[in-house]
């Protein structure tokens, strides 16, 4: 009785679910599967001709192109936004709830100035560039923008708050009597870290990992902006097939290519970090 | 008290949120690009002077637009879309037939830009803004590089341009580019010259620093590049931010795009918005529109009004060869797939 009451409050999540994501989910999946015409309007009539296309060698590469950005972007994090959540999360609550404050500052901002500010920074006429001119150290500007590096930058920058606040969650709630007692028996520093603290905050590792890998899968007008389009992602191919390309099934058969790769992701997750429910990802 | 005043307070500003002069006379729904497409000002003339009140609706794309026509038609009166959108639309039976006897300053259109392949009989669209690609070129640099000065697309492959060149970030116009400096057209569909173009294609990648399509101009502005391939609206800011920057007509020809007027089938107020387009093509409005909006105007009657900057400067006041050097992307629709899986290509390499 008392299950079927906790149900019923569910329905009306299910509903919303269901209608916000479900419904236009099918609609994806089955446009992936209708042709178009010469207009680019959209004729009922069942073709396989859109995975066909997908499965080209050149697409793939862009496929693989995406898996690398998205992978390096979730390892840089990674180094990056570890130490950060570590040291947050044995801080003062005062200076602890400052540190998470900065961190999600950025949050405030558009994300598309904040691009902007990373070309301010790192342009040939940018701030980096002019400093070390002025000091001499240079004569000519660094070229430093439009390169996969300056993509994968921005992009690891962009996603760095899902890292560092999923990690910070799981060194939060460590049990702290099993370090002392790390300690205790002998165990020096580093010993401790690698086989107590990394172990015991791996599911805290494997939820950052997963919110920084999925969208850095779509993560588009980054790299239009900072690499300089000089290489092409998932993300820009599904948005020129939809739009100017006027042929949105092919951008819908793309799109199911990407759930599939952020599919494969998340079922790496639910295997490291044995969250069946995905109630991780959301603490 | 406190409550009352803060009551108060809510019914002060939701009775102020509501415009004044509530449409006395109907009103009239157009949609089109943003960023003062239609400038603010006229359309504010307008609702003063016929107290019909016009509701703009702003969209990023044709595709958008045609959506939302498609969608609800009798939502809107009005959209101005670019040449292959009238196409399709028209094709797709979503546009009126337009009465010219409503709009007595239709007669001030110039009939260079009428009667093209989008609407041959020019009976469903107008033409209200036009801009062509071109090269914006900074000469003293080329020279630096030691490259011949750049008259023609293909001065762009230059082996002394390494990383040097933008372009607009879009299959169709830089294979256009190709094609047209290997002497063909663009949307070119047989096989031979299209590898021809793709081979070709991929030998401009060393040069190509970046793919830009909303602001091109700054990479020359900030000197990362030398020449770039854009729209005119963006080679003029160019060359008005940094004079070294000048024009380049390409001998091969160039793309020119024709924005337009065309009316929903179902638009609920055919009188109000023929009253906006009559107004809009009036000599003394389409030269303002011209100043504030720095698009080519079609508009014949508005020439003796333009101000003076405006009328000197070929990439905004164009010449009449140059017009007829350019060309229409036509049949996109049947090379794009095409051209799109060899811009990926070219891309990745």
């Amino acid at each position: 009785m008392r299950t079927l009451k906790r149900n019923l409050l569910a329905v009306p999540i299910l509903v919303w679910i269901g209608l916000l994501v479900g419904v236009p989910m099918i609609f994806v999946v089955v446009l992936s599967f209708l042709s178009r015409d010469n207009l680019g309007n959209i004729i009922y009539q069942f073709t396989l001709d859109n995975y066909r296309r997908v499965v080209d060698p050149i697409y793939l590469r862009v496929f693989w192109n995406s898996l690398l950005l998205a992978l390096l972007t979730a390892l840089i994090t990674l180094v990056v936004g570890y130490p950060v959540a570590y040291i947050t999360a044995n801080l003062s609550p005062t200076r602890r709830a400052l540190s998470l404050g900065l961190i999600m500052l950025p949050f405030w901002i558009s994300s598309l100035l904040r691009t902007y500010g990373w070309m301010i920074l790192l342009g040939n006429a940018g701030l980096i560039n002019n400093v070390l001119m002025a000091l001499k150290l240079i004569d000519k500007p660094l070229p430093m923008m439009y390169k996969f590096g300056t993509s994968l930058v921005g992009t690891a920058y962009m996603l760095m708050p899902f890292m560092i606040v999923a990690v910070f969650n799981s060194v939060d709630k460590l049990d702290r009597s099993l370090l002392e007692a790390s300690y205790d028996l002998g165990a020096s520093r580093w010993k401790t870290f690698f086989q107590i603290t990394i172990p015991l905050t791996l599911p805290g590792i494997a939820g950052g990992f997963t919110l920084v890998f999925i969208p850095a899968l779509g993560l588009y007008f980054v790299s239009d902006l900072l690499g300089g389009g000089n290489t092409v992602f998932l993300g820009n191919l599904i948005h020129t097939m939809a739009t100017r390309g006027r042929n949105r099934p092919l951008a819908a058969a793309f799109s199911l290519g990407m759930i599939a790769l952020a599919l494969l992701v998340l079922s790496l997750y639910w295997k490291v970090s044995k969250d069946k429910t995905g109630e991780g990802l959301f603490q | 008290m406190k409550m009352r005043k803060t009551v108060l307070l809510i019914v002060a500003v939701l009775i102020l949120a509501v415009p004044a002069g509530v449409a006395a006379n109907g009103e009239v729904n157009l949609m089109t690009w943003g960023g003062d497409f239609i400038p603010r000002e006229v359309i504010e003339e307008f609702e003063k002077e016929t107290g019909i009140r016009v509701n703009y609706k702003e969209v990023t794309s044709n595709e958008d637009m045609q959506s939302l026509l498609e969608a609800n038609p009798d939502q809107y009166d009005l959209a101005v879309v670019t040449d292959y959108m009238v196409d399709i639309l028209r094709q797709n039976g979503m546009l009126a037939v337009l009465d010219k006897s409503q709009m007595p300053n239709y007669a001030n259109i110039n009939p260079v830009y009428l009667g093209n392949y989008y609407d041959p009989t020019s009976e469903y669209s107008i033409p209200y803004a036009i801009s062509i690609s071109l090269l914006l070129v900074n000469h003293e640099e080329v020279e630096k590089l030691g490259a011949d000065p750049i008259t023609t697309y293909s001065d762009l492959w230059q082996e002394e341009l390494r990383k040097k060149v933008v372009v607009v970030d879009w299959s169709v116009e830089i294979m256009g580019i190709v094609l047209k400096s290997l002497g063909y057209e663009y949307n070119e569909t047989d096989p031979a010259k299209v590898a021809e173009a793709r081979e070709k294609l991929f030998a401009l990648k060393p040069n190509i620093v970046r793919f830009e399509t909303n602001t091109p101009e700054d990479s020359l502005i900030n000197g990362e590049a030398v020449a770039g391939f854009m729209y005119s609206n963006q080679a003029v800011k160019g060359n008005a931010a940094d004079p070294k920057l000048q024009p380049v007509f390409p001998t091969e020809g160039m793309p020119i795009f024709i924005d337009s007027w065309v009316m929903s089938k179902e638009a609920p107020n055919k009188d109000g918005a023929y009253q906006f387009l009559d107004f809009i093509m009036r000599p003394e409005t389409a030269a303002r529109i011209a100043d504030l909006t720095k698009f080519t105007t079609p508009n014949k009657g508005a020439e003796p009004l333009l101000p003076d900057y405006y009328r000197d400067n070929p990439m905004l006041n164009l010449a009449d060869e140059v017009v007829e050097n350019t060309s229409f992307y036509i049949g996109v629709e049947r090379v794009l797939e095409e051209y799109e899986h060899i811009y990926v290509e070219f891309k990745l390499r």
